[in-house]
């Protein structure tokens, strides 16, 4: 784990009493809103439907016990004592108060967190691997790369006002866990054909209501070059960027019009011609940086221990979740297990005051006091020996998070919708909820296997459902919520957007819906080892269509 | 032809607490029950000025008209996301609400 040096105590302290006195100006009117809003939202502080709501940044998804115990004493002290862990690896606090924000970030600054950059144009937390360090086929650990991505974005002269938000994402490994063809910067760690690590860099990536994958625009960059090379994508997309129309001011529109090549071509002219020393990080500060993200210290033992393979036959249950939530580490005898946050008929990537105790004391206890928070709203115990898992697996029961369905139909991503958010046009918490209800027998989700649902309250896909492999998205048609299903998307390295299956279904229809497509993809399924993906792929669009608007017989 | 004119009420945020208030003729108050309704155009806009001088006095938040309906007797929202903020909550149960109920159906 990073830790702050006196630098970044320094930094993150002072911007808390900037704040508080940003805060207190408002407060007694010497501020109004106009003047305040923009302070606020540099802050992660928003407005929403019934609260203002605070975004705090868990950086690459990272975090140990004690991180994770503050964020327990912010819901339960200035909250309503629970949280919402995001898409984008961090944490939400719908309920908190404008006079209780200063005090909160301070209690943040304490565990070395804050809410910097959460919001705004500027360049957001940068995502990673939940997996990070540990996957046995990474080349590299992401969030190396990350935390210097971090300490050069945060509070950028020129970057801190671009014309849009702005989201980079890292992966270490070719089997990408961190969406990064869909991020305004996407980042592979690579090796070369002589062996030398690297980048594979992507461009122009989003979702939101122009959804695109993003293209190569570097197929190696020495990594030497890292934050140069960044820096240089940032400066063209700064000065070319529209500013004239936010729905077109990302920079995949600009990506998109200008045409790959001669963003490319842009894009090194300003890298040839700056002073690239002046701006990449010095060697010794990477591996300062680096060192920070050392595997722990886990001695190797037994792949199959006696106990758990005994719990595995007597507990189906049990079996199940070691299949679906756990993830090979490369260290013998130890695995990655996903705590899942989404039991049957909650709400998606909610967790109380007292889970995020439990969950911080299990990875005290069997994880070397690390967790993960993950794009897919779980979180991860990154390292857990497979000797311990069934006691991990029964304090997460105790605390009604052992649901043994990660990537199955109910490990579903929804964003908070028209219950919490200003901007939404329909509901998707309980849409979420209703689906998670329809599949809730842990055999029929092991039948029908890796099935990922996202669910989006409005077309600025904060559910990422245009990766969906059924995407969920929530309009407004009249004043009556309306749902619109795509089909075929995907996050990972064959990421792709999802295709509409025609006109939308009613509120209460969707779980209907979600059915009859599952029963098609059964039906029509070459055997139980085809994912719905893979069949999607293969038969096309027609049976869903036919399933869902032929006129019923 | 003109938009026919149907009642309203004025709605903004609270400074400190962040959540939905309506004007009544007892100042700001959570409870749209209470809130003053604007029966025609006039009176909207003097509706609106007042919810814009709760603004100027760092009180509210963004205030703006919300079209409602009296078929109850008391002024309830025409839109779903004026009526969910009105509710002051969300539609389902959430936190420390959601978590034993939902447990015990799983």
């Amino acid at each position: 784990m990073y830790r702050y040096d006196e630098f970044d105590h320094r930094f993150v302290t002072e911007r808390v009493a900037e704040f508080r006195d940003q805060v207190s100006r408002r407060l007694t009117g010497a501020l109004n809103e106009a003047e305040f809003k923009p302070l606020r939202l540099m802050n992660g502080l928003y407005l929403q439907l019934h609260a203002y709501m605070l975004r705090v940044a868990i950086p690459y998804g990272s975090l140990d016990a004690r991180q994770m115990r503050m964020l327990a004493h912010i819901a339960e002290t200035w909250d309503k004592g629970y949280g919402h862990f995001t898409t984008r690896q961090n944490i939400q606090f719908n309920w908190p108060k404008l006079k209780d924000v200063p005090d909160i970030l301070d209690a943040l600054a304490s565990v070395e967190m804050h809410a910097i950059q959460t919001s705004g144009n500027c360049i957001r937390n940068v995502t990673s691997d939940p997996y990070a360090g540990l996957a046995p086929e990474e080349i590299e650990d992401p969030r190396i790369t990350a935390e210097i991505l971090r300490q050069w974005s945060s509070l950028h002269p020129e970057f801190t006002f671009l014309g849009r938000k702005f989201k980079i994402a890292v992966t270490g490994s070719e089997h990408d866990r961190a969406a990064i063809k869909v991020h305004d910067i996407g980042l592979q760690i690579v090796k070369d054909d002589s062996g030398e690590t690297g980048y594979r860099v992507l461009v122009g990536g989003g979702l939101g209501r122009t959804p695109m994958i993003g293209k190569v625009i570097r197929d190696f960059l020495p990594k030497a070059d890292l934050l140069p090379y960044v820096e240089a994508v940032l400066r063209v997309y700064n000065l070319h960027g529209r500013r004239d129309n936010k729905y077109k001011a990302r920079i995949k529109i600009l990506v998109h019009e200008t045409g790959i090549d001669e963003f490319r071509a842009q894009v090194e002219a300003e890298f040839t011609s700056m002073d690239r020393d002046s701006v990449a990080a010095p060697d010794d500060e990477m591996a300062r940086i680096a060192a920070y993200f050392a595997l722990p210290d886990l001695a190797e033992k037994p792949d199959a221990p006696v106990e758990v393979e005994r719990m595995k036959k007597l507990d189906p249950d049990f079996a199940q979740w070691v299949t679906r939530n756990t993830y090979p580490h490369r260290v013998p005898g130890h695995v990655a297990a996903t705590i899942s946050l989404k039991p049957i008929g909650g709400a998606p990537g909610d967790a109380t005051a007292e889970q995020m105790r439990a969950m911080a004391d299990l990875a005290e206890r069997f994880s070397a006091d690390e967790l993960r928070i993950t794009h897919e709203q779980n979180v991860v115990l990154p390292h857990v020996a497979i000797g311990d898992l069934y006691k991990v697996y029964r304090g997460l029961a105790a605390i009604g998070l052992d649901a043994p369905n990660k990537g199955l139909v109910t490990d579903i991503i929804a964003c908070p919708g028209l219950d919490y958010c200003a901007l939404a046009t329909a509901r998707s918490i309980p849409v979420a909820q209703a689906v998670s209800k329809r599949f809730a027998s842990n055999a029929r989700q092991r039948e029908i296997g890796p099935l990922s649902i996202k669910i989006s309250g409005c077309i600025n896909a904060c559910g990422h459902h245009h990766i969906g492999h059924i995407g969920i998205l929530g309009l407004d048609k009249a004043g009556v919520e309306s749902y619109q299903i795509t089909l075929g998307g995907e996050s990972t390295e064959e990421a792709a957007l999802g295709d509409r299956t025609g006109p939308g279904f009613g509120y209460d229809e969707v779980p209907d819906v979600v059915e009859k497509i599952v029963e098609t993809y059964l039906a029509v399924r070459d055997g139980p080892r085809e994912t719905f993906l893979q069949t999607y792929r293969r038969i096309g669009m027609e049976p869903f269509k036919e399933a869902l608007y032929a006129p019923a017989h | 032809m003109a938009k026919e004119f149907k009642p309203v009420v004025v709605t903004a945020n609270d400074l400190i607490e962040g959540d939905s208030v309506f004007l009544s003729a007892q100042g700001w108050v959570r409870d749209i029950a209470r809130a003053h309704v604007a029966y025609d155009a006039d009176a909207a806009q003097a509706l609106e000025a007042d919810g814009l001088a709760g603004e100027t006095a760092n009180i509210v938040i963004g205030p703006y008209l919300v079209e409602v309906l009296l078929a109850t007797g008391h002024p309830v929202p025409v839109l779903r996301r004026e009526q969910i903020r009105a509710d002051g909550v969300p539609t389902i149960p959430v936190g420390l609400d959601a978590q034993p109920v939902e447990r015990a159906a799983a």
